[in-house]
């Protein structure tokens, strides 16, 4: 790219609505689709557009987000200049400055992007499931002039109003933000991926941070009073598959997706490869009584029961006589023998005992807790 | 750790010319993901060894490509590490171990080196070999010379002191002794000879047979947990692949399968490396087939060994025997018509 974009890319969330989930990580490091961590998606495309200076922003249970990423390598983001920048909160003369919204985590590392000295910042969000071109977005910021653009997708409008919307005129200036309306005019919805004339930003970033009325959110307070300053404000509309994975049931839905061969989400293109930290491990074995369908597989498995529509992450071992359908198997995970699963999201290293069943599951997305574990075996005993 | 390491890259197999037309037998692809050196390289890293050289001969782009800077092995230190010592073979080589006219050509390996052992070791023996304990015996043995044995087979991998192994690099012309494995074999005085008896899993690699039996072993629950343990385990350069992709009405039975591959067919007792495609009614059967190579639609395959980007047209049927598997070299291109 010829002017400088930085990626400041949101990674410190929890993500609560994923439960056990994300009680130890944060959400951008939850393992997706087999062998990947949700975060590798907004990396991904940020090496496959060719952004080269990528800050990472964690706070929430960093530890593992800090160790998947290390220098960068699986994404070529280990360089002598720019690559990835890990920005967790830190200790100042003043005291200690947690994050307390999306605009405080970027402006507390205001020193990190004038270091940079960009011409554009791209905001991401570490916690949705997409392929983007952000440098075909950066393109159309700089054609339009504009001083910050949001990136928006068409949703269901029956969905509309569970999103933030944003409301445009002709040619695609916003004209009102519409958080989870009820009655929505307008059926775009905020996809969380904005890019800023640095110079705009850092303007308005350093005015949000003096104001103690503002909550220092992008949302709620910078990108409102940009547009109440008559800021050149232009949404982008993006084709393509997207998914925010805040709760169980769209984690496991986006999961599914992964099957769905016309989902817009598919992990074997290969001029768009989402890249990932890969172990080392043997490949994966079918054995004999082993049967598999419509799934994905990873290194390290051993299958020897039936799975059908299930994505099957490393070093899953799956004994004789389980059923498997519609589900998601974590690293590491055993399901022994005659035990069966419908629609069960399995964290990892978690050990399925033998003839396990689900207890009253109905139509539901069950995440496969201890607890669910102890419910099926009181039933036994009954 | 007290021991250097030597793996000797550079010998030729006659036996296995279709898979190495264009790489050496250490890079010929193995289990799926693998090359044969990586067995070797990983034995010596999960016995502690850090200062390896690597001796391969032409033609070795395969190789280094593979091996790059041993970063897989964690090799790529700021001291010791991976060596890659080419050697020339002048006299178009020698055909045993650790042979001294290659080793001379990088005698500096040795001599600017701290350790006072060396294990001279090959990439065509495929094990799960503990060097640290070999190194113990073969220093409460005291005997010159430490050769690893099993069931009666040599492995051709052998323990000496730098020491010796300089001198005899200096003197091999005129004491008429070509390698390391030439002076174990003829028992040459006045040397005194050990020997390490292996228990584990093995497979000497030197014909397309072999191969294939050693292929198809991995197939065999007990031999696999021999060889792929959880607390050594095989080590090799990783690729970026996707998940394998297991579509509905596919078949696969008693198979090993890398990453990025598409099973639309039917996989029995075969081994599929990474980025294959197995179309719609293929039958593939008692086969090896290399990464990113394709199986078209409704092909019925058995006994076929299917080198890297080999392409096999619609409907071919290709039918090799336990004894003879056909191999398809690297690139090929196989259609109904070429087989008529």
């Amino acid at each position: 790219m010829n002017n400088k974009v930085v990626a400041m890319l949101l990674a410190g969330g929890q993500g609560s609505r994923l439960k056990s989930l994300t009680y130890t990580i944060a959400k951008p490091a939850l393992p997706f689709g087999g062998k990947y961590r949700i975060i590798d998606f907004p990396l991904s495309n940020c090496t496959n557009s060719g952004i080269e200076t990528v800050g990472v922003l964690t706070q929430y249970q960093p530890h593992v987000l800090h160790s998947y990423i290390g220098l960068g390598t699986p994404w070529d983001l280990d360089r002598r200049n720019g690559g990835v920048t890990m920005l967790p909160p830190y200790a100042e003369i003043d005291g200690n400055k947690w994050y307390s919204g999306t605009a405080s985590a970027v402006y507390q590392n205001i020193t990190f992007l004038q270091s940079c000295d960009p011409e554009y910042v791209l905001i991401l969000s570490g916690d949705h499931i997409y392929k983007m071109d952000y440098e075909v977005l950066v393109d159309y910021h700089k054609e339009q002039g504009a001083d910050v653009t949001i990136s928006v997708l068409e949703v269901p409008w029956e969905e509309a109003s569970r999103f933030g919307i944003i409301n445009v005129n002709e040619q695609m200036t916003v004209m009102e933000f519409d958080e989870k309306p009820e009655n929505p005019k307008s059926n775009l919805a905020s996809m969380g991926v904005y890019v800023f004339t640095w110079k705009k930003l850092k303007e308005y970033l350093e005015a949000d941070n003096i104001n103690e009325e503002s909550s220092h959110d992008f949302g709620n307070d910078i990108l409102p009073t940009m547009m109440e300053n008559g800021e050149k404000m232009i949404a982008y509309p993006f084709k393509g598959y997207w998914k925010d994975v805040g709760t169980v049931d769209s984690f496991w839905e986006a999961n599914m997706d992964l099957l769905d061969l016309n989902s817009g989400l598919n992990l074997h293109d290969s001029g768009w490869r989402i890249y990932s930290s890969n172990p080392q491990l043997p490949p994966q074995v079918i054995n004999k009584t082993g049967n598999v369908q419509s799934s994905m597989v990873n290194e390290g498995c051993v299958i020897s029961g039936e799975v059908t529509k299930s994505i099957i992450f490393q070093k899953v071992v799956i004994k004789e006589e389980t059923v498997v359908s519609e589900s998601v198997i974590m690293s590491g995970v055993t399901i022994h023998k005659g035990a069966k699963l419908h629609r069960v999201i399995v964290p990892p290293e978690f050990e399925v005992p033998e003839g396990f069943e689900v207890v009253d599951q109905g139509d539901k997305v069950i995440l496969l807790t201890d607890e669910e574990v102890e419910k099926w075996k009181e039933r036994g005993e009954r | 750790m007290k021991l250097l390491a030597v793996v000797d890259a550079s010998i030729k197999k006659e036996g296995l010319q279709d898979l190495t037309m264009k790489r050496t037998v250490a890079s010929v692809p193995f289990a799926g993901r693998y090359r044969l050196i990586d067995f070797a390289l990983s034995n010596l890293v999960n016995s502690g060894v850090s200062t390896v050289g690597v001796f391969p001969s032409y033609p070795l782009a395969s190789l280094l490509d593979h091996i790059g800077v041993g970063k897989s092995w964690d090799l790529d230190r700021r001291k010791n590490g991976l060596y890659f010592l080419p050697v020339t073979q002048r006299d178009g080589g020698i055909s045993s171990v650790g042979s001294f006219a290659g080793l001379e050509e990088h005698l500096q390996f040795f001599t600017k080196s701290i350790q006072p052992h060396v294990i001279v070791t090959n990439s065509f023996v495929v094990t799960q070999l503990n060097y640290k304990d070999m190194l113990e015996k073969h220093i409460i043995s005291g005997a010159d010379f430490t050769e690893v044995v099993s069931k009666g087979v040599q492995l051709k991998t052998y323990i000496l002191s730098k020491e010796l192994l300089v001198e005899l690099i200096q003197t091999y012309a005129e004491n008429q002794i070509v390698s390391v494995e030439d002076v174990v074999n003829l028992k040459k005085s006045p040397y005194t000879f050990n020997e390490y008896e292996y228990e584990g899993y093995f497979a000497v690699i030197d014909s397309v047979q072999s191969y294939f039996e050693a292929s198809m072993d991995l197939l065999n629950e007990d031999k696999r947990a021999q060889l792929f343990l959880g607390n050594r385990p095989i080590f090799t350069k990783v690729k970026d692949e996707p998940p394998t992709r297991y579509v509905s009405g596919s078949h696969v039975e008693r198979a090993l399968i890398a990453n990025g591959s598409t099973i639309v067919g039917s996989v029995v007792n075969s081994l599929i490396s990474r980025g294959v495609y197995v179309k719609k009614g293929a039958r593939v059967e008692n086969c090896i087939i290399m990464q990113k190579s394709t199986v078209e639609e409704n092909c019925d395959l058995s006994y076929v060994i299917a080198d890297k980007d080999v392409y096999i047209g619609e409907g071919v049927v290709l039918h090799g025997t336990p004894d003879r598997p056909i191999v398809l070299r690297k690139g090929a291109n196989v259609s109904k018509e070429d087989l008529r």
